[in-house]
Parts: structure tokens; C-alpha cells; sequence
């Protein structure tokens, strides 16, 4: 229901601490957007600015059009969910949910009725009239959903809301959100460390390091085109392998030389190289380990290497290699793809031949980290 | 003194890293000086530079202010008035014209400056003595007043608060209506008087919460403890009680009695008491630390039942009004009292108090001394116990679990896990209970009063000093409005008090590792 | 070999057990010991409190003739229950303004942030060096020309207690430290001024810290000697029981006022030790809140 504009906000704490620099953003109506980092990269700190809970050092934030600065977080008209839940132990579930109407003086009826239609949307209604304490921790995050969304707000912030959850509740829950955000159709600012939600949930994310903005896209845009190397490894589970390898240019064709073996960079990734005419060189080469497969030896595009680590994830297999320098791979093989035999030999110390194909290859320069072709 | 690395570090054997540490800890020792110079020297500048900017800034307002902002340097709250902040405006007003009208009134804040002559040696505070007249109407002599010392100074240090607020209250009002000017100039609004209540119970609230505490400190507080410091620096005591007589400026003329050793000088009985106050402080606390810890270790026990009830009996001494029990327990002592004489008939003790010509226990100076200590645990312990089982049940259970894998018996358990962690939790508590020994009051005054009389000193700064008299209980004697009062006195060993305590929490703040590894234990 | 080695860690554990029961066992006497040396000056006091035959001091425990006689002289022929009333007042009013000025102060201290809290705690800490009652010499002459001394010295005590009781905020403020910041943030989007957070968050889950200042507020009067003496100053009809009560053990009273305060000493332990041990639980948490906290 409404706009977020962020322009040059910066936070800076003390004297010196710079914790967001020069945040640029432009949040559409009933966009979701996910703020994903890793820890004090300062995409709390930024959440926190938008909801009015930090100061403003520099910039200025707009909901809607107006700049919303100097307004206490009361008169910005936002809600938000916290990580740890923040409910009000003194109080049930429904006077927790009923609290801003309360302050609001809503009629008796108003409060009832958007209570329980909330409760009713998060499966919490024979909750309501427990205190928090009796609560597991999923119907927790619940009621904290559900009081964010009474309120009806312009901009529905929240703040790693999954990470005190276990790893089966969360799955749950992020599945939940998906749902719930079609049924509640406003703006979305979503704060989180871990990449599989902010690919699972954002329309587009914002990836942060150190206090910048590392690159805004969408899930797809991210994942086939990280503008640098950090967001490369930071993208994608397990991630992505890097290695320093050298790329020759000859006759018009690129190829990659990675220890010993030869590959031709080939589609879209060998026209843009042209395109940006790159020159021959070290680069660091990226790869995602889905894209890395089994090869034999006669394969002039083979790399020989041993494994160290086999690790059986049922659909498929994470095999953590390590090649004749040194460097460290990891290869991901779905396992319907094996024979019994192939999979048995797969032990400790075994040495196997992997090779990848020229078009799933991601360039980076090797000293600024950018993408080569980006 | 050479500092080691980690790895160096690790290499020595325990004594050797005792005398490691030990060595560094006293090499420290200058070092927290120059940095607490350097801090002050730092402030000293800060605070100089801030002045200098501010007078540049108010300056600079004035030149750049508009007719608003120049007016508001003569009339207060001209500017708020004129950007429409009419409730802030007449406020301002309202406090310049009862500042000026305080002023200049007889017998207003200029009078009373004027009286004080403040600081100089020799002069009385006050300018007119009161004395006896012929009255004819009566016949006889009648008492005039005159100027009362204590009114003069007070009304005086009033009269300065009042001043600065003042000159408090002026910045801060050119202050807004330049930003007022700020605000309009680029087409915003500035806030309303309903904006301003509105913000004392959100952004503001902390004003409102803190009015009133404050005031209660600063009048309460504050201002009697200016007042005594000051009063350290006249001869106010029982004779120049300021009304009959007027006290006057004496400069640091008492602080040369510090220096005076002799029978009766308060060097000597302060250095004495000092002495006594230290020993009693540190017997005091750590004797109730350890005690209490030991007391709270066995109830806590796995497998002692009735844990309930053993606390609860110990609680009772918290709730049992102290002077009760207190002065119950020092007629316990006394020669006629049960537990006094069962002691006193003991053939050791019998002669010694014989010897000595003692009546009772609380005669001798050296069993006073230990039974105050010793009473103090009895009424030390309870808070100890209470404390101490709050923070063993905090200590993770599988730190015990873990050390007897390891191979740890009870006692070790005890030293290696409960004690360092108990000491690090309450290393502040320590510190503070400590200081609060110092000036415990209650236990020496009602237990023994401070006696024996102490007949090496006799009497020093107008109270008699006795061998179990705590420095506190010295300046409660010597306050006490007997014809001996001296007030100065008790002024001057109210900031050597202030002084020895500052001291000790700044050497022990650098010490215990509680506020420097707060990370530790968590 | 099986057997032997069951054998051996059987006995091991036998050994163990035992020396827990030995273990126990002095653990039970010490605090059996502990329990009589603690608890012997309260029966002391209430059984020379029933002590009829003589008015001083003896060096027996347990008196010859029981009766009420010390009771009786206690309220016909003493100021003893205008004591009483004057201190049950003060403990009552006490209670109210310094919980009122201890958690606003505490308050503010702990959970809002603004310009000078730094500044103010360091003040106040400094300020706190100072021996207290010094303050006393200015404060008694202003009661005295205001005529809060004499018969008005509870009003004056009162004052003296509350005024600059802000400056305790200690224990309290470690209590409010505990509580979750995200809960105030939370309220605050949810449309709550500072006040609302204070009012309907806070306050309601500090029940706890709220019962242990009352408690504190009000056992301060009864057990206060320090400041009340030098307040009251030989005025019967103004002073609290501490004051009233040490003048019966002077030298020249103790002989005919001995037991009769053992008797007043039972009067006043009644109803603070009552309050107190129903309260129990929430001094506990006070005292080791504030310990850990520093």
C-alpha cells in the first residue's frame, strides 16, 4: 500500500562507526523485499532506520512520498516482527494482537473481529487466550505475525523472523509466509542472514557487506549474475567454488586452463567476454557445484582430483575434493545419476575426474573481485 | 618490565607466573595515574574549547540573527513568542522577570551575596553580629538579631544556582530561537506548546521522569554537600554557631591540623582511625563473604533437606529491625549479660580482665575490636547466603558434570569452579560492600558506641575518639550539637572520607576483572 | 575378570555413598549450630520480654516468674505506641515516595537513552562518595527554622528519606536491565509513546522490583537510628522507636527499662518480620538481581 524510498542514508555510530553507507533504494508498492547479508553487514541497522528505532545520520527515508525522519516510529504507520518474538509476557495472545488497537481506542467490536480474523488466517484462534509462556516456539512467531498484522500498516517489516525457529519449523513457516503475503497485500521489507529465504521469498534482494549494497535483483538475477565474488559465494548452497585459473584468448574463442585441462568458454558467456572484450589473464573462476560433473580420464577437459570428504544427502551427493595444487572443490551429484559400483568406489583418498561445461562458468577479476562480464 | 606473548606466557610454571603478574600489576600502577592526568588534562582542555566555541557561536548569533534572535539576548523568550511558541515564550519571560525581581528586592539574591564576603580570610560570613542592646521599653537587655552565618551562606549558594540557571536559561532560549529562524527559513513549522507536552511523555520523556529525583538530589544532596565543603573552610562549630555568634573565613588554616601528631591532634586520631576503619572494613567483608558463601554451599548441598527452613532462619536477622537485635546483642556481651559472663569466667579471660582492671568484654580494646567483627557476621551472613545461593544456581550445572570427568574432588571443584566464578560475578558487590563498611554506622554505634575511650588521643576534633570508632561514627560524635561541635571538623573528614573511597573504587575498578573481560562467564 | 571388576566398582560406590552420609551428617550439625546461634538473641529477647520477678539485666536465660507485666507498662506508661504509630506512618509514606522516585530514576536510567545518562550516573556515583549524613548539619538548621523537628520530625524524616533516595537506583536498574529492549521497540511500533511502554509494558512485569522497594521503603524508618537521632532530638512526641527505645538502655535507664524493651523489641520485630517474611521471595530476587548485576 505504499512506496519506500531510501536516498543516501548513512548510519554512523559514535564518532566514526560507519555501520550503512550510502544506502540507495527504491521499494515499489507491494514489492517484498529482502535485506540478506551476513551478520553486521548492516541490514538490521537498516530495517531499524525505516521502522524509526535507530536515528537517521544522513539521507532521508520517504513511506509514501513523505519523509518520514523526524517521525516516531508510532506516526510511520509500519509494522514489524522482531527475531525474538518481543511479546508482551503479562499479556494472552489476543490482548498481544489487540495491543495497538488498544492504544488506537478501537471499539470493542473492531478489536474482536480483527483479532480473530488474524488468528483465524495463522491457525492460533484456541491460543488466544494463553499467555506467551505457554506457547511453543513456531506459535510464537505466530502471534508476532498476527499482531504486526492487525494493525493494517503501510510497510510490514521484519527482522530475521525465523532464525530462532529449528531448521524443520522454519521450512514450515517460510512456506507460511509465501502464503500469507497473498493474503495480505502490502509493502514487504524482510530482513535475513540466511540465502534461502531471501531466494525463496524476495521479489528482489538486496545483498549487503560491511555497511554497502552489494547488488539488487531479482532471485534469478542474483543467482545467474552476482556482480562480484562475494556475492557469488554468498548466493547458492553449498557455494560456489572459486579457483584462480588463467583465460586465454585464441582465434576469437576464450578457453579456461584449469589444471592442465583445457575448456572452451562457449554460449551467451563466450559472446559477452567478446562483447566486453576481455583480454588473456588470471582470473578467478567460479563455479557452482551442480554444474560440476563426473568426467573419465581421456576427457582433455577433465580435472583429476581426490576426495576427501563423501557426503551422502539422500537425492544427491556432496563430494569435497581437493585438486593436484591444492585448492579445495566441492562437487554436487545427483545420486539417481550413479551406478551402485560408481557410488561404493567413492571412498577417502579415491581419485575421481570432473570437468564442467563452458557455458555455466562465472568470470571475476582477480584483483577488484567484479564480474568480468557483468 | 618486559611483557610476554601468549605462547611465552603459557610456557611458566604457576609462580613464576604469580611474580609475572604481580610484576605487571605494580608496573601498571603509574600508569593508571598518568592516565587519569591525561583524562583530566584532556578534560580540562575539552571543556576550554567548548567554552571558547560557545562564545564564538553566540557571537556569531548575534551577528547573523535576525531582529527575533537579537532581541531574545535581552528579553527572554522574544523569540520563541515570535515563531509562535507562545507557552515556551512566556515561560522564559515569566523566569527572567522573577530572576531580576529575586535580584533586586532588599534582602534578595544581591543582599545576600553581598553579606557573604565570600572566601575572604577573616572576614565573617555575615556582616552584622546580633548582641545584647538596652531596650528601654523593657528595661533590660535585649537580644538583637543580626545576620545568621548559615543563612548568609546558604541564601548565598541559592542566589549562585539561581545564577546559573539563569544564564543556563538564557543560552538555551537564544539557542531555540535561532533554530526556530533555522525551521522557517526553510519552510517548516516549528513545534507548538501542545508538540512540547506531547513530547514530554515520548521523546521527552525522560525529562519528565527526572524532575523530580533530580530536585530532591540537587536541593537535598547537592547543595549540603557544597555547603559542607565550604563549611571546611570557616570556623563554624558549637561556639561560632553563626546566629549567637558569627563564624568567619579561615582559608585551609584547619587543614594544617591534619599534620598535627600530638596527644589530641586530629592527625594522629585520624590516621588511628583510618587505620582501624580500613582493618574493620576489610575483617568485615571478607570474613562475612566467605562465611556466607559457606553457609549458602551447604544448605545448597545435594541431599540437605528442610533447605527452606535454614534460609528462613537466617532471613530473620534481615527482618528484625537492626537496632533491636542489635543493641540486644551488646547487653548479651556486657558483664551482666548471659553470654558476657559465661565468657568472663573463663580462667584465661577472668585474669585478663582482672589484670587490665576490665568490667566487662567491651572494656578491653582488643576483644571489642573482634567482638564487633564477629558480631557483624551474625548479621552479615544472611545477605551473603541469599546472594550467594541466587548466583550457584546460575553456575551451569554441567561445568560440575565435566570437572568430575576430569577427576576433580568437592574441594577442587570448590576452588577451580565456584570460587573464581563467584568472585568474578561479584567482584562490583566487593567492592561496594567494602565501601559500605566503611561507613557502617549502625553496627559500631549501636554495638559499642565506639568505646573504649581511646586514652593515647583522648579527644580530637571535638569528640572523644574511642579504639572501635569507625571514621563515620568519629563525625557523628563530633556533629552531634554538644558544646564541643565542631562542624568544620566534621567537614574536613567528610572529604578525607570522600577522598580515601574515591581512591580505593578507582585502584579497585582497575583491578577486578568483572568490568574489564564482562564477556567471561557469559 | 568381570566379576572382580563389578565387584570393584561396587565398592568404589558404596565408599562414595558413605562419605556423602558423613558428609551430610556434618553439614546438618554445623547448620544445626548455625540455626541455634542465629536464632538464640530472638528467643532471648522474647523470653526476658515475659520476665516478671526483676527490670534488669540478668545473667540467666530463662526468667522465674512469667507474666505480661513488661507489656502493660509498655503502652499505659510510655510514649512507646506514639513511637510506634509515629514510625508505622513513616514506613507507610516512606514506602510510597521512594518506590515513586527509585523507578523513575531507575527507569529512565536503564531503558531510555539520552543526552548526559553517562554524565549523570558518573555524578551521581561521585556524589555517592560522600558521607551522607553530612548533608545532616545544613538539612537539620533549614527543618529547624521551618519547624520540621520537633513534633513534626516524622514529616522531616520523611523528607529526608525520599528526597535524594533517587540515587539508590541501583538494584532496580539491574532489574530493568534484564528486561528485553525488543519489547519496548515492539510497543513503540505498535503506536505506544514512551509513557504507553512505561505504563502498560514495563510496569506490569515488574511486579517483583516494584514489592522490593516498597519493602525496602518501608523497613527503613524502623530500623533507622543514624539520621532520625539527629532529626528528633529529645522529643517524645516525634520520634521513631529506634530513637525512643536506645534511650531506655542509657546508663541510667537500663535498670528499670531492661526488659521492657526486650518487650518493645518483640512489639516492633511482630509486624516488620511478618511484612517481611511474606515478602520474602521478592527481596531474594533483589538482593541477587543486584549482586550479579553490580
Amino acid at each position: 500500500m505504499a512506496s519506500v524510498k531510501l536516498t543516501n542514508v548513512k548510519k554512523i555510530y559514535g564518532k566514526d562507526t560507519v555501520a550503512v553507507q550510502d544506502f540507495n533504494l527504491d521499494i515499489a508498492d507491494k514489492e517484498f523485499i529482502v535485506f540478506v547479508g551476513p551478520s553486521g553487514c548492516g541490514k538490521s541497522t537498516t530495517l531499524r532506520m525505516i521502522a524509526g528505532l535507530e536515528e537517521i545520520s544522513e539521507g532521508t527515508i520517504e513511506i509514501d512520498g513523505v519523509v518520514v525522519n523526524d517521525l516516531q516510529p508510532r506516526d510511520r504507520d509500519i509494522a514489524m516482527v522482531f527475531q525474538n518474538y518481543a511479546l508482551y509476557p503479562h499479556l494472552t495472545v489476543f490482548e498481544n494482537m489487540a495491543f495497538s488497537l488498544r492504544l488506537k481506542k478501537a471499539p470493542q467490536d473492531e478489536v474482536y473481529e480483527k483479532v480473530t480474523a488474524a488468528a483465524e488466517i495463522l491457525g492460533i484462534t484456541e491460543y488466544l487466550t494463553r499467555k506467551p509462556r505457554a506457547l511453543s516456539g513456531g506459535q510464537r512467531q505466530r502471534v508476532a505475525i498476527g499482531r504486526a498484522m492487525v494493525r493494517d500498516s503501510k510497510v510490514f517489516l521484519m527482522d530475521e523472523p525465523l532464525s530462532n525457529l529449528d531448521a524443520k519449523l522454519r521450512n514450515q513457516m517460510r512456506a507460511e509466509i509465501i502464503l500469507l503475503r497473498q493474503k495480505i497485500d502490502t509493502t514487504f521489507i524482510y530482513v535475513t542472514h540466511d540465502q534461502t529465504e531471501a531466494m525463496t521469498l524476495g521479489d528482489r534482494i538486496v545483498i549487503m557487506k560491511d555497511g554497502f549494497i552489494q547488488q539488487v535483483g531479482t532471485p534469478t538475477e542474483v543467482f545467474d549474475m552476482p556482480v562480484n565474488l562475494f556475492v557469488a559465494e554468498f548466493i547458492g548452497a553449498p557455494k560456489m567454488n572459486t579457483f584462480k585459473t588463467d583465460l586465454v584468448c585464441e582465434g576469437g574463442k576464450y578457453y579456461i586452463t584449469p589444471y592442465g585441462a583445457k575448456i572452451e568458454v562457449t554460449g551467451k558467456k563466450a559472446e559477452m567476454l567478446a562483447k566486453n572484450s576481455v583480454t588473456s589473464g588470471t582470473i578467478v573462476l567460479g563455479v557452482r557445484p551442480e554444474h560440476v560433473t563426473l568426467s573419465d580420464s581421456s576427457n582433455p577437459a577433465a580435472i583429476a582430483c581426490k576426495i576427501t570428504v563423501n557426503e551422502m544427502m539422500g537425492s544427491e551427493l556432496h563430494l569435497h575434493v581437493v585438486t593436484e595444487n591444492g585448492d579445495k572443490l566441492i562437487v554436487r551429484i545427483p545420486t539417481i545419476s550413479l551406478e551402485d559400483e560408481q557410488r561404493k568406489a567413492m571412498v577417502y583418498g579415491a581419485t575421481i575426474y570432473v570437468t564442467f561445461e563452458g557455458k555455466v562458468m562465472h568470470f571475476f577479476d582477480e584483483e577488484t573481485e567484479r564480474n568480468l562480464l557483468a | 618490565m618486559k611483557k610476554l606473548n601468549d605462547l611465552e606466557y603459557l610456557k611458566l610454571n604457576k609462580s613464576q607466573r604469580m611474580t609475572y603478574n604481580l610484576g605487571l600489576f605494580f608496573c601498571a600502577i603509574p600508569g593508571w595515574f598518568v592516565h587519569l592526568f591525561r583524562v583530566i588534562e584532556k578534560g580540562i582542555k575539552n571543556c576550554g574549547i567548548a567554552i571558547a566555541d560557545e562564545f564564538s557561536e553566540i557571537g556569531r548569533t548575534f551577528k547573523q540573527g535576525n531582529k527575533a534572535v537579537k532581541l531574545s539576548f535581552f528579553l527572554f523568550g522574544v523569540g520563541n513568542l515570535f515563531y509562535g511558541q507562545t507557552m515556551r515564550g512566556l515561560l522564559f519571560l515569566l523566569f527572567e522577570l522573577i530572576f531580576i525581581a529575586y535580584m533586586v528586592i532588599p534582602s534578595g539574591g544581591f543582599h545576600w551575596l553581598a553579606k557573604g564576603n565570600w572566601f575572604q580570610v577573616g572576614a565573617t560570613v555575615g556582616t552584622e553580629q546580633g548582641r545584647f542592646e538596652y531596650n528601654e521599653f523593657y528595661d533590660t537587655d535585649v537580644w538583637v538579631t543580626g545576620d545568621d552565618s548559615v543563612k548568609v551562606m546558604l541564601y548565598g549558594l541559592l542566589t549562585i544556582l539561581f545564577i546559573i540557571a539563569f544564564v543556563y536559561t538564557w543560552r538555551l532560549q537564544v539557542k531555540q530561537c535561532t533554530i526556530c529562524m533555522d525551521i522557517t527559513s526553510k519552510g517548516k513549522k516549528v513545534k507548538s506548546g501542545k508538540d512540547d507536552l506531547r513530547s514530554l511523555l515520548d521523546d521527552q520523556f525522560h525529562k519528565t521522569m527526572l524532575a523530580l529525583p533530580l530536585t530532591g538530589i540537587l536541593f537535598f544532596t547537592v547543595l549540603p554537600i557544597i555547603y559542607m565543603v565550604l563549611v571546611a573552610f570557616t570556623s563554624y562549630d558549637a561556639a561560632h554557631d553563626g546566629y549567637s555568634n558569627l563564624f568567619s573565613w579561615v582559608g585551609l588554616e584547619h587543614f594544617n591540623e591534619l599534620f598535627n601528631f600530638g596527644k589530641g591532634g586530629l592527625g594522629l586520631a585520624f590516621g588511628e582511625i583510618l587505620s582501624w576503619t580500613l582493618m574493620w572494613s576489610l575483617f568485615a567483608t571478607f570474613s562475612n563473604y566467605f562465611l556466607g558463601m559457606f553457609v549458602a554451599i551447604m544448605i545448597n548441598k545435594k541431599g540437605i533437606q528442610l533447605k527452606k527452613f535454614w534460609r528462613t532462619v537466617l532471613v530473620m536477622t534481615i527482618a528484625i529491625p537492626q537496632f533491636v537485635s542489635l543493641l540486644y546483642v551488646s547487653k548479651l556481651f556486657d558483664s551482666a549479660g548471659i553470654i558476657g559472663k559465661l565468657i568472663s569466667q573463663i580462667p584465661a579471660v577472668a585474669e585478663y580482665l582482672n589484670v587490665n582492671h576490665y568490667i566487662s568484654l567491651w572494656d578491653s580494646p582488643v576483644v571489642a575490636r573482634v567482638l564487633v567483627v564477629v558480631i557483624n557476621i551474625w548479621i552479615g551472613i544472611p545477605y551473603i547466603m541469599l546472594m550467594a545461593t541466587g548466583i550457584l544456581m546460575n553456575i551451569p550445572q554441567d561445568l560440575y558434570e565435566s570437572s568430575r570427568i576430569d577427576g576433580a574432588n568437592t574441594f577442587q571443584q570448590y576452588t577451580k569452579i565456584t570460587l573464581p566464578y563467584m568472585l568474578f560475578v561479584t567482584g562490583p558487590y566487593l567492592l561496594t560492600s567494602f565501601v559500605g563498611n566503611l561507613n557502617n554506622f549502625n553496627v559500631i554505634y549501636l554495638l559499642s558506641g565506639g568505646n573504649p575511650l581511646n586514652t593515647e588521643i583522648g579527644v580530637a576534633g571535638g569528640a572523644s575518639v574511642g579504639h572501635t570508632d569507625l571514621l563515620i561514627t568519629w563525625l557523628f560524635k563530633m556533629t552531634l550539637g554538644s558544646a564541643e561541635s565542631k562542624y568544620y571538623m566534621a567537614s574536613l573528614i567528610g572529604i578525607l572520607i570522600f577522598v580515601v573511597v574515591a581512591v580505593l573504587s578507582l585502584i579497585v575498578y582497575n583491578v577486578i576483572p568483572s568490568t574489564k573481560n564482562e564477556e567471561d562467564y557469559k | 575378570m568381570k566379576k572382580n571388576n563389578d565387584n570393584q566398582i561396587r565398592k568404589t560406590s558404596m565408599g562414595a555413598r558413605a562419605s556423602q552420609r558423613l558428609g551430610n551428617t556434618v553439614v546438618y550439625v554445623i547448620l544445626a549450630i548455625v540455626t541455634v546461634v542465629w536464632l538464640f538473641p530472638f528467643f532471648g529477647i522474647l523470653l526476658e520480654s515475659f520476665r516478671v520477678e526483676t527490670r534488669m539485666q540478668v545473667s540467666y536465660l530463662w526468667p522465674q516468674q512469667y507474666g505480661f507485666d513488661n507489656y502493660i507498662r509498655l503502652f499505659t506508661e510510655t510514649d512507646f505506641l506514639i513511637w510506634f504509630r509515629n514510625t508505622g506512618i513513616m514506613g507507610v509514606a516512606t514506602a510510597f515516595f521512594q518506590t515513586f522516585f527509585i523507578l523513575s530514576m531507575s527507569y529512565t536510567l536503564s531503558r531510555l537513552r539520552f543526552k548526559g545518562r553517562k554524565t549523570l550516573m558518573n555524578l551521581m556515583l561521585i556524589l555517592g562518595m560522600f558521607p551522607g549524613f553530612l548533608t545532616m548539619i545544613l538539612i537539620y538548621k533549614v527543618f529547624a527554622d521551618a519547624g520540621l523537628t520537633l513534633n513534626m520530625a516524622p514529616v522531616g524524616l520523611v523528607i529526608v528519606y525520599c528526597a535524594s533516595s533517587g540515587m539508590g537506583y541501583y538494584v532496580s536498574k539491574g532489574f530493568f536491565d534484564t528486561i528485553p529492549t525488543t519489547l519496548d521497540e515492539a510497543a513503540r511500533v505498535d503506536g505506544a509513546t514512551r509513557w504507553d511502554v512505561f505504563r502498560k509494558v514495563i510496569m506490569p512485569l515488574s511486579k517483583p522490583i516494584i514489592i522490593y522497594t516498597i519493602l525496602m521503603g518501608f523497613m527503613a524508618p524502623w530500623g533507622d537510628f543514624m539520621l532520625a537521632s539527629y532529626i528528633i532530638h529529645e522529643n517524645s512526641q516525634g520520634m521513631n522507636v529506634a530513637v525512643g527505645m536506645y534511650e531506655w538502655l542509657s546508663k541510667t535507664n537500663l535498670n528499670t527499662h531492661y526488659t521492657m524493651f526486650c518487650a518493645a523489641g518483640v512489639v516492633v520485630a511482630i509486624p516488620v518480620t511478618t511484612v517481611f517474611l511474606c515478602l520474602q521471595k521478592y527481596y531474594v530476587e533483589g538482593v541477587t538481581g543486584g549482586a550479579v548485576k553490580g
